[in-house]
């Protein structure tokens, strides 16, 4: 301090204004803590490096390409998706987005300024993954004292602070909200549950059927555009929900060919296209050749 | 509202609304690609025919996948009402295309339909049929301006109008 004002020859106060002003006048730059008036920055833990298992050869190793990355099927121009791509490499190349599926359990970490310590962490099963490109989302379940509570995320979200895969498994459909009408004891997850090693190279299908609460349900499961296998129907319904649930059928949809959407080309191309974005950065930063991470 | 087919697809619109519902839709079609592979030249109404090629080409398509291929097997059930011409799909048709990638079928237009309603209509066929060729009549475009214009270019430079130009 004294240095600063000897350099001035005044015994101008030293305030947050007035270093700002010797700052402009003479082009000296301070050290950014004497600008920040506060307690020092915490300190922060880099980011852990993602080690792959070496003994597995690459071409066996899971090839998973998060659902986000494949557009709708739309007219929209593909330069619009390429730069959403690229904005999404950048935050996966920084945080760690696990892979992970409709029906596993995971835990996740928040910033939330109106937490304590500033962190919430939720530990809940998947039920639906949803939202495409930078807006994609997914949502949480968990029965916590007798109560459903659902959490929505934001994957690509500034606040997320932590996805940790606790169970990798899937189940026999895609989306799980009807979760909200069985029995509790099928959305309940422990809180403090430890990750579950998965041994297999294949993810295991969990071809659970819940029991469900006593009908009316939020919405009529059995219709055939849930299309919904996770549900023995016969023991809820009558035969005029049955009969009601056939009419609503279209049998014929799956053989309009110009309905179909084969994203497997798609799939592919991106990636190779992830694949050559994220190794890039990946050998930069570890400074070691690792196989291609999931994406 | 009545828009210009290339606009409805702009719309999402991709498929033209026909019969009495998407399920009546389907069946004509199917009734129409039966008689297609059937017959391998058919004359329908012209947007019919348009909504008939996709599929005609889709269901080739699909015949490549091999008649062991389940769901390639499926679709033509689906599509062939008359179930011998299963056997004349994988044994005839997908064996004459093996070369081809896509484009198996040709359409014609052709005079409006007389006796009834005067309807746009055209002819619709696979490729490499038994039939004799469409007599196709070559457009008249030599008095468009433009290829006057052409001409008078050609014949000012001194130049030959290659035997290819229109």
């Amino acid at each position: 301090m004294s240095a600063v004002s000897a350099a001035f020859g005044t015994n101008m106060a030293v305030c947050r204004r007035s270093m700002l002003l010797i700052r402009y006048r003479t082009g000296f730059l301070m050290p950014a803590r004497f600008l920040s008036d506060g307690e020092p920055a915490k300190f922060q833990p880099p980011v852990k490096p993602v080690f792959k298992d070496e003994l597995v050869p690459a071409q066996l190793q899971r090839r998973f390409l998060s659902p986000e990355f494949i557009p709708n099927r739309c007219r929209k121009d593909p330069l619009y998706f390429k730069i959403e791509r690229n904005d999404m490499v950048k935050r996966r190349k920084i945080f760690d987005i696990p892979e992970f599926y409709v029906g596993s359990i995971l835990a996740v970490t928040m910033s939330d300024p109106h937490a304590n310590g500033k962190l919430h962490r939720f530990v809940g099963i998947c039920i639906q993954r949803s939202g495409r490109g930078l807006g994609a989302t997914f949502v949480l379940r968990n029965v916590i004292e007798g109560q459903g509570v659902e959490m929505r995320y934001d994957m690509y979200s500034p606040r997320m602070h932590d996805i940790q895969v606790l169970k990798l498994e899937k189940r026999l459909d895609n989306n799980l909200m009807y979760l909200r009408d069985a029995l509790p004891e099928y959305s309940t997850v422990d809180v403090n549950m430890k990750p579950v090693m998965l041994l297999d190279y294949e993810v295991p299908v969990n071809s659970i059927q819940v029991q469900m609460k006593p009908r009316p349900w939020s919405k009529r499961w059995e219709q055939h555009r849930f299309n919904i296998k996770g549900i023995n129907f016969e023991k809820y319904l009558l035969e005029k929900h049955i009969k009601r649930a056939k009419k609503s059928a279209k049998p014929w949809e799956e053989f309009d060919m110009l309905k179909e959407y084969d994203t497997t080309k798609i799939e592919q191309e991106l990636l190779q296209e992830l694949d050559r974005k994220l190794d890039k950065s990946k050998n930069q930063e570890i400074g070691k050749k690792t196989a291609g991470p999931n994406v | 509202m009545r828009l210009f087919p290339v606009l409805l697809v702009a719309h999402g619109r991709v498929a033209r609304r026909m019969g009495l519902g998407p399920r009546s839709r389907l069946d004509m079609l199917r009734n129409l690609l039966t008689a297609l592979v059937r017959h391998e030249r058919i004359e329908t109404t012209w947007a019919r025919a348009d909504e008939l090629r996709f599929y005609a080409e889709k269901i080739i398509e699909y015949g490549k996948r091999g008649d062991t291929n389940e769901k390639a097997m499926k679709i033509a059930d689906f599509w062939l009402t008359e179930k011998d011409l299963i056997h004349k799909l994988f044994k005839v048709l997908v064996p004459r295309f093996s070369l081809n990638s896509g484009s198996y079928t040709n359409m014609y237009h052709i005079p409006n339909r007389e006796n009834l309603d005067r309807a746009k209509m055209a002819v619709i066929e696979y490729k490499g049929n038994p039939f004799p060729p469409l007599p196709v009549q070559k457009k008249d475009n030599d008095k468009t301006l433009i290829n006057q214009l052409l001409l008078g270019y050609r014949l000012e430079n001194g130049l030959q109008r290659s035997p290819t130009s229109a």
